[in-house]
């Protein structure tokens, strides 16, 4: 190797390794700093992700749409396909509304966001929102969409966005209760099911714990990060183990396909466990 | 060499912006094009070494910027309720990754530089399955499992199969740059020799 190049290698070396002793303030720092450069284009690129997304929608609508069409007349072609477009309003027009009609319901201080870019990662389940740290919305807040749990702001930036890491990835621990037993343990998301709807898993439960598939899973409240029951998923499959048994759930919130969610700010019913507590 | 490397720099620049309109194929294991390191793979096999090693470092700073995410231990969680907390990759692992992706492209400059830019094209694919198979070794090894399923591996293939696609596109820009900047990436091998007449 030539010195020159050496010497190059061991500069690297040297600054990639202080890079790694940053504290958590300077890292945030540098996040800030890109954040703020990036978000203008943040909010352009979702308009683009929404449109492949509603493309790849529409071939399987449109796939659907051809076996019904086969049957009746060639006449009714195009009166069915506005027909398919119609519905699809309609079922965002419905999708709107019960988002509406969630933040009126919901007993906590909601602030209600749009996700504007859906996994920029290849291993984190994240997606950015467009509310940050001027709507009030800080780092390890809640946040729920229609039907439960849907993650943890992870960062937040005063550009108006944050990172919301999911339910479903691992790095994202809920305490939860299995309802109508006194079995208590830790969700968390899976890693590796790329393509599929996903599966969570809660472990530290009971040996021969009494959980049935389709028995409702909530949070407990306890370990300061989400409020209490809140609906998380179902089981599926209880996982016999050696000392412990483990749950898979599915998540009540369709994960793959958030439009609205709704951040949890701190005024919060009841921000203990006992609620919980007092179940068993 | 100067003036072509801020060159590259700036179109890396570019390649984080126009990322954020790259959408994921949800009917492909979620595979997507890898914009940046595309690039950044392309780039690194026309300059030396230690040009390599600094657009490296700027990469993988940037990278992590957006991707990393916070320990769940620093924002005050309950260690009594999360007894295992999941681990998450220090910022500025990707500096490094990048840099061993980087030497694999360095390792067919040679060819590269005979004018044979189609082998590169391949290796670039061979070196971001590389990039995104060592990410998530990391990933188990700071968790300490091992969860390789089959749609993972898919995902790697496919993405490192698509992204590979554009390679040929990237380095049609890199040579313009080159050729822009009077930067010298290919020196010989591009034109037949013409044999002296006897």
């Amino acid at each position: 190797m030539k010195p020159l190049n050496l010497i190059a290698l061991l500069l690297f070396l040297g600054v990639g390794t202080w890079v790694l002793t940053w504290s958590p303030h300077t890292v945030r720092e540098v996040q800030f700093t890109y954040y703020k450069a990036i978000t203008p284009f943040l909010h352009g690129g979702s308009g683009i992700d929404n449109f492949a997304r509603a493309f790849v929608k529409e071939v399987e609508h449109s796939k659907t749409l051809e076996r019904k069409l086969q049957a009746i007349q060639e006449n009714y072609e195009g009166l069915k396909i506005i027909e398919g477009r119609f519905l699809e309003m309609e079922r965002e027009n419905a999708q709107l509304n019960r988002a509406l009609d969630f933040r009126e319901r919901t007993p906590f201080k909601v602030i209600p966001a749009k996700v504007i870019k859906r996994q920029p990662s290849a291993w984190w389940d994240t997606v950015t929102i467009n509310r940050g740290e001027p709507a009030g919305i800080g780092p390890q807040l809640t946040v729920l969409a229609e039907g439960g749990l849907v993650g943890r702001v992870d960062k937040s930036f005063d550009t108006d966005v944050a990172e919301v890491v999911l339910v479903s990835d691992e790095s994202c621990q809920v305490s939860v209760y299995i309802e109508g037993t006194p079995e208590k343990g830790i969700l968390s998301g899976q890693p590796g099911q790329f393509g599929g709807d996903p599966l969570l898993r809660v472990r530290y439960l009971s040996k021969n714990a009494a959980i049935q598939p389709g028995m409702r899973v909530l949070t407990t409240g306890s370990g300061r990060l989400f409020p209490p029951d809140i609906m998380v998923g179902t089981v599926v499959r209880r996982i016999p183990g050696s000392y412990e048994d483990e749950a898979l759930v599915k998540p009540s919130v369709d994960l793959h396909n958030l439009n609205v969610v709704f951040v949890l700010t701190g005024d919060q019913p009841n921000e203990t466990g006992d609620k919980a507590e007092d179940k068993e | 060499m100067i003036r072509y490397f801020f060159s590259v720099l700036g179109l890396l620049l570019l390649t984080f912006i126009l990322r954020q309109f790259v959408p994921v194929i949800p009917n492909l294991y979620e595979a997507r094009i890898f914009l940046v390191p595309l690039v950044f793979l392309c780039a690194s096999v026309t300059l030396d070494v230690s040009g390599m090693l600094l657009l490296a470092f700027l990469t993988g700073l940037l990278w992590d910027a957006q991707h990393t995410l916070t320990p769940m231990h620093q924002e005050g969680v309950d260690m009594l309720v999360y007894p295992e907390p999941a681990e998450t990759l220090k910022f500025g692992y990707s500096i490094f990754l990048f840099a061993i992706a980087g030497f694999v492209m360095q390792g067919v400059q040679p060819i590269f530089k005979e004018g044979k830019w189609q082998i590169s094209a391949l290796v670039t694919a061979v070196a971001l399955f590389l990039y995104l198979f060592l990410e998530l070794m990391l990933l188990f090894f700071i968790r300490g499992h091992f969860a390789l399923t089959t749609n993972t591996l898919k995902f790697i293939f496919y993405s490192s199969g698509i992204s590979m696609l554009f390679s040929p596109l990237v380095f049609l820009i890199l040579f313009r740059l080159a050729k822009a900047f009077r930067y010298r990436i290919r020196y010989d091998g591009l034109r037949k020799q013409k044999r002296p007449l006897h």
